[in-house]
């Protein structure tokens, strides 16, 4: 009390304090059980005698001191539980969504190889028809009227378009993966866009053109 | 019907190959715009299984061997003496499976199982199913295809309660064995069978705990592993690698913990032959998650075959790097064997070996008996489809995709197993076992994943699934039986 230094602080100021402090105290201990009865006898004794017996308060006052340290501690525990809790649901929606977003771009991959596939597929089996039409025409040894070809090259146009528009999207281009499909397509597209009325295939491949104003 | 075509790019226009009729499953004639994959795909197969496109992939992606296996270095780099003795490509057909077209779905009114065997009838079917076992057990083919016939009559189409269910993909996995139609190891998958699988990967994932519940407690131990030292590289090798979907999340936690120098993370995947399309998939899509997240990564693949061969001397191991052991009892299944890989791996001696098992493995291994091990198998299926049926309660076509793309294939790769691994075994120890005596004692795992393990359950929301510890394995279980199981070890 020496310590303190405040003018007429007398034991009977510093129970009181302490009892208030005590009684604060009860409310935060509220949490746990066990110690809350214990409190209220050392409340209910406290209040009995206040002057003779410092010894027992200051027992008492260790005893409670210990328990606010245990109850202190274990509303520590209970909030880092809390907390760490919380972390780990945050960290698992991250992970789940990380596990969505990947599921479903290997699911587009896998969907857009499939379309390649089958464009490439298109493409291939439209130029094949084409060839043995003119294979046929060419071995008959009539000439390769254009117009007869006019009806077809619409569709190889836009073939060639969407072939061209697919690789142009797809990072890594199957139709590149296999050089047969890749220089057909590219064979096709040169004739196509450079003059879409006549069949430059036929041309390039080696086959015999009446007219050559192709370009 | 398998047409002979060249993957060989040189023959230059006579490599357009000569086809018979080609009516596609996708049903492509002319038009650039394909049929997509969104319709219910076990109704769009109407074209049925006998429409074969052999070249198709052949010829458009190049998926024979030889380019797929230099792309993926599998090829003659690594082992110079012992190249994978694979047939010439020229044999290799590209066969679209039939897409599993169950007669009830396409006409529900004409076929429904007989309603009068509805209530004892299970376990006369169950019955039966083991009479099936025990004749291929002691090599009585003929009277298996007599018992196998009956039961064809009696379980059309996996529709009912679990247990029938079970009985019906139990029953198609003997038939096929029986068949021998299983050996064609020489398949690779078809574009549409690996969309239909990842679809239905994502759907299992989104309504049952079980592949969340694997993959995050397997990269919550990889991760605790990996903390506890300095050095940032980590070198996974997984004996179970799927399409990857794992490696997403510990992506994300290794790009989040790493933010100052970028993370890095180095996989080695030893996959079977037969997953060769998958696995470039796969290797396109973690490359390019792991640029996104600004990780160094690499991926390395091995042939199960050569693994087989020259165990872990057909994995690239550096210095330095913190090496972690995924395994399941995938592996364990294809070696036949546990002794013979733990020690090879203490020889290793990685910094954690992660075990997974969601497949009910009752951990013994060679022991023998087809039976048991068909039984278990049994009991441990039927209980995931209850707990399917729990997940979804009305979700019916979302269980038919799962159980026809996730595990129906499970469970015809279990029953084959055992019954491959029978003629073999005897009398091993269980896997914990093998595991002691080869040295290795349990890491105890962290209270996160515990956390974490029940936050998941509690997420997914389906009444039945608790989290448990059951000897330093986390446990998830359905109704007090375990479903997946996962402990972490060290030598």
């Amino acid at each position: 009390m020496r310590t303190m230094g405040v003018k007429g602080l007398t034991l009977y100021h510093l129970k009181s304090h302490l009892q208030k402090f005590r009684q604060g105290r009860q409310l935060c201990k509220e949490s746990t059980e066990n110690s809350k009865d214990v409190s209220c006898a050392a409340e209910s004794q406290d209040t009995g005698s206040s002057s003779t017996s410092s010894l027992r308060l200051a027992a008492q006052e260790h005893n409670e001191s210990y328990q606010v340290t245990e109850a202190l501690c274990a509303q520590v525990e209970v909030q880092r539980r809390l907390h760490e809790q919380l972390e780990v649901q945050r960290r698992l929606l991250l992970r789940i969504e990380a596990q969505g977003k990947y599921l479903q771009s290997v699911l587009e991959k896998a969907c857009k190889a499939i379309e390649e596939q089958a464009v490439a597929f298109a493409g291939l089996e439209a130029a094949r028809e084409e060839l043995s039409e003119l294979a046929i025409k060419v071995s008959n040894g009539s000439q390769v009227p254009f117009h007869t070809t006019k009806m077809t090259v619409p569709s190889l146009s836009e073939l060639a378009v969407a072939i061209e528009h697919k690789k142009n999207c797809s990072a890594e281009s199957s139709l590149t993966s296999s050089p047969v499909s890749a220089a057909l397509m590219k064979k096709r597209h040169r004739g196509v866009f450079r003059n879409g009325e006549s069949l430059v295939v036929g041309h390039e491949t080696g086959w015999v053109m009446p007219s050559s104003s192709l370009g | 019907m398998r047409v002979p075509a060249s993957s060989d790019s040189n023959s230059g226009g006579k490599n357009l190959v000569v086809y018979d009729e080609p009516t596609s499953v996708l049903g492509l004639r002319r038009s650039p715009t394909p049929t997509t994959v969104e319709e219910k795909p076990l109704v769009s197969a109407a074209s049925g299984g006998d429409n074969q496109f052999p070249s198709d992939d052949h010829a458009m992606r190049s998926m024979d061997w030889d380019s797929i296996m230099r792309e993926l270095e599998l090829d003659d780099d690594s082992t110079p003496t012992l190249k994978p003795n694979f047939p010439p490509p020229a044999h290799f057909a590209v066969v679209d499976p039939p897409l599993p077209v169950f007669p009830d779905q396409l006409n529900p009114a004409e076929y429904g199982y007989d309603s009068n065997n509805e209530g004892g009838g299970g376990f006369d079917i169950i019955e039966d199913l083991i009479r099936v076992v025990d004749c291929v057990d002691s090599d009585e083919l003929q009277h298996a295809q007599v018992i196998l016939s009956r039961l064809n009559q009696r379980l059309r189409s996996p529709a009912g309660r679990p247990l029938l269910r079970a009985a019906f993909y139990f029953k198609e996995a003997l038939g096929s064995l029986l068949s021998g139609s299983n050996r064609n190891q020489n398949r690779l998958t078809s574009w549409t069978e690996i969309v239909e699988r990842i679809r239905a990967i994502k759907e299992f994932s989104g309504i049952s705990p079980i592949t969340l519940f694997s993959h995050f407690t397997a990269n919550q131990a990889i991760l605790d592993s990996l903390h506890q030292s300095s050095s940032p590289f980590a070198h996974i090798v997984d004996f179970e690698i799927g399409f990857g979907g794992q490696y997403a999340s510990l992506m994300r936690e290794i790009a989040e913990k790493s933010s100052a120098s970028g993370g890095f993370l180095r996989v080695t995947a030893v996959v079977p032959e037969e997953s060769a399309v998958e696995t470039r998939l796969v290797k396109e899509n973690l490359v390019q998650f792991a640029a996104d997240l600004k990780i160094r990564f690499q991926i390395d693949f091995v042939l199960m075959r050569t693994f087989k061969m020259l165990s872990f001397k057909a994995i690239r191991f550096v210095e330095g790097e913190r090496t972690v052991v995924l395994i399941s009892p995938v592996i364990f299944r294809r070696l036949n064997g546990i002794s013979g890989f733990v020690n090879d791996l203490r020889r290793v001696s990685p910094n954690v070996v992660v075990f997974v098992d969601s497949e009910g493995w009752n951990g013994i291994s060679g022991a023998g008996s087809f039976q048991r091990e068909f039984v278990s198998g049994f009991e441990f299926y039927t209980m995931v489809l209850e707990s399917l049926d729990a997940a979804a309660p009305n979700g019916d076509l979302v269980k038919k995709i799962i159980e026809g793309f996730v595990l129906r294939p499970k469970i015809a790769a279990a029953v084959e197993a055992a019954a491959v691994n029978k003629r073999q075994g005897g009398g091993e120890m269980t896997w914990r076992e093998a595991f002691c005596a080869a040295g290795m004692r349990m890491v105890p795992l962290s209270q996160f994943v515990d956390f974490q393990a029940e936050c998941l359950v509690e997420k997914a929301q389906v009444r039945g699934f608790h989290v448990a510890k059951r000897q330093g394995e986390l446990v998830l279980c359905w109704h007090g039986r375990p479903l997946v199981a996962t402990s972490a070890w060290r030598f």
